[in-house]
């Protein structure tokens, strides 16, 4: 096998592994998926609530900035004091560092709505709620995807991480390669699809972000 | 206030989902022979129990490894040596002699921390001098003793960590079997097989198991003055566990002299050589014995 170059060695190891580098594969997307959609659930309706009575923002933002500063590896030693080895550590690791992003676009999203428009709902006799469903969140979805892309594509990286806890995904290629004895071609084979995997979430949310951007279809109609 | 209560509570929904307790989760240290009896381990209790089987890999070291099942993040252990966990794990002397040390690890984990020290596989991952064929050949090599006579003329790669060593370590050796080598070169021991390979130097201190034993055709010389500690493997679980579900130790205890030294190190080869994962070795592996079916003799 060392007769061979890297980039043979890790096209051979891909023909002789792909079934289990694309398992690790969806299983590292999978914990990433989690992650960002537990802290979504949470961190929107933290977003509109901090836009809605704008003296928490300061509070609030300032608290998931600070937890956005400490090191991925560090927060996840903390976080596996309470929960132990395993991929329930990861998702919640993923969670803290997704919800700055969520929380934050959300709130710049509604903020930044023009006012007029608000205003325009409410003469027009709407309750706060259909003004939030059907002025404020379409108007700021395109936002929020943006922080959801921003949170996936980190994600991505910190579960990587997660293999050194025994969470399992591609990270766990990676190590191996830095073990074995030919290992360069294994760690490209844990890395490479690593890198994919966040290139295709952002293009493919970057696509979802435009689709639902209002401003931006109502040209693509006129056009059409 | 409410935003903290939403932390805590999405905290604690998370962490009671985290450890149901009747979950297998098997341990195994980061090595390429921890991974692939991880997935051995794994592939047996699938096929002879209906239980969901986690792995939790790449844990740093034995002790990391020890740690995790004391917690409660594992319950199976994939690989655990005998002599690794006399000194480490348990704080006891080195034993040299094999049955004594399974017999002394198998007692005391079981009394003091309720855990079952299997019978072993049947591989030991002790240090042992190697040599290449030819340089066997051209002295008529074949166990340490023999090297007594050659030695001051040799050259001899070791582990860095093994010179400074005490107990078992080079001075310790050297006063064993009565004899230095002309010089030696402290390296790391992922390097030791190559250097062997490519007569950088003549003798090395390697392990029993590395793929590169078979790759590189070396022999290995028999330590006949039994002077290293006995590495043997087994497998290691919760005896709790095992009494509440007797069927993983039965798909436990079929694995038990199963794998010899030369098959492991066929195994690691063929993961560190030949870049086929260790969870597509073990799943081979199993295949081809039949998940070691028929065999219910512990």
């Amino acid at each position: 096998m060392t007769q061979l170059s890297v980039v043979e060695q890790f096209f051979f190891y891909m023909r002789e592994n792909g079934s289990y580098v694309f398992s690790q594969f969806l299983a590292h997307f999978q914990l990433s998926v989690y992650g960002v959609l537990l802290a979504s659930i949470i961190g929107i309706p933290i977003g509109i609530w901090i836009s809605k009575f704008p003296k928490f923002s300061g509070p609030v933002i300032t608290l998931a900035n600070i937890i956005q500063t400490i090191p991925a590896l560090a927060l996840m030693a903390m976080i596996m004091l309470v929960l132990g080895l395993g991929k329930t550590t990861v998702i919640v690791t993923v969670f803290f560092y997704s919800l700055l992003p969520i929380v934050k676009n959300t709130f710049v999203g509604i903020r930044n709505i023009d006012r007029s428009l608000t205003d325009a709902g409410r003469g027009m006799g709407m309750t706060k709620v259909q003004i939030l469903y059907m002025v404020e969140l379409p108007l700021s979805l395109s936002v929020i995807i943006t922080g959801i892309r921003i949170a996936l594509v980190v994600a991505i990286g910190i579960v990587a991480i997660g293999a050194f806890i025994g969470a399992g995904g591609l990270g766990d290629i990676i190590i191996r390669g830095t073990n074995a004895t030919s290992g360069t071609a294994i760690i490209l084979a844990g890395a490479l699809p690593t890198a994919l995997m966040a290139i295709l979430a952002d293009v493919l949310l970057l696509w979802l972000e435009k689709r639902l951007d209002p401003t931006k279809r109502k040209k693509l109609n006129v056009a059409a | 206030m409410k935003k903290y209560l939403l932390l805590l509570l999405s905290v604690l929904v998370l962490s009671a989902c985290g450890k149901e307790d009747d979950k297998l989760r098997v341990g195994s240290v980061v090595s390429t022979e921890g991974q692939i009896t991880a997935y051995i381990v794994k592939g047996m209790l699938e096929h002879y129990t209906d239980e969901e089987v986690e792995l939790i890999k790449n844990l740093g070291s034995a002790v990391v490894l020890h740690q995790a099942m004391l917690n409660g993040d594992a319950n199976i252990s994939a690989v655990r040596y005998t002599g690794t966990d006399l000194t480490g794990a348990l704080g006891q002397e080195p034993v040299s002699d094999p049955e004594q040390a399974l017999n002394m690890v198998q007692e005391i984990f079981q009394k003091e921390y309720q855990m079952t020290f299997f019978d072993s596989y049947g591989f030991n991952n002790t240090y042992a001098f190697m040599v290449t064929k030819e340089t066997a050949e051209k002295f008529g090599l074949t166990k340490i003793s023999d090297l007594k006579k050659v030695a001051q003329d040799l050259q001899l790669g070791v582990d860095t960590s093994w010179m400074n060593r005490d107990g078992d370590g080079y001075k310790a050796f050297s006063e064993a079997y009565d004899f230095k080598f002309g010089r030696v070169f402290p390296m790391q021991i992922g390097l030791v097989y190559d250097a062997v390979a490519q007569n950088e130097v003549d003798v090395v201190l390697g392990y029993t198991t590395d793929g590169r034993i078979a790759s590189y055709d070396l022999t290995v010389l028999e330590d006949d003055l039994h002077f290293f500690p006995a590495y043997d493997a087994s497998p290691f679980a919760n005896t709790e566990l095992l009494e509440k579900k007797p069927e993983v130790r039965k798909a436990l205890q079929r694995l038990v002299g199963k794998i010899s030294t030369e098959e492991m190190q066929r195994l690691n080869f063929l993961a560190d050589n030949n870049l086929i994962e260790p969870a597509v070795i073990a799943e081979e592996f199993l295949k081809e014995h039949d998940y070691f079916s028929g065999d219910d003799t512990p």
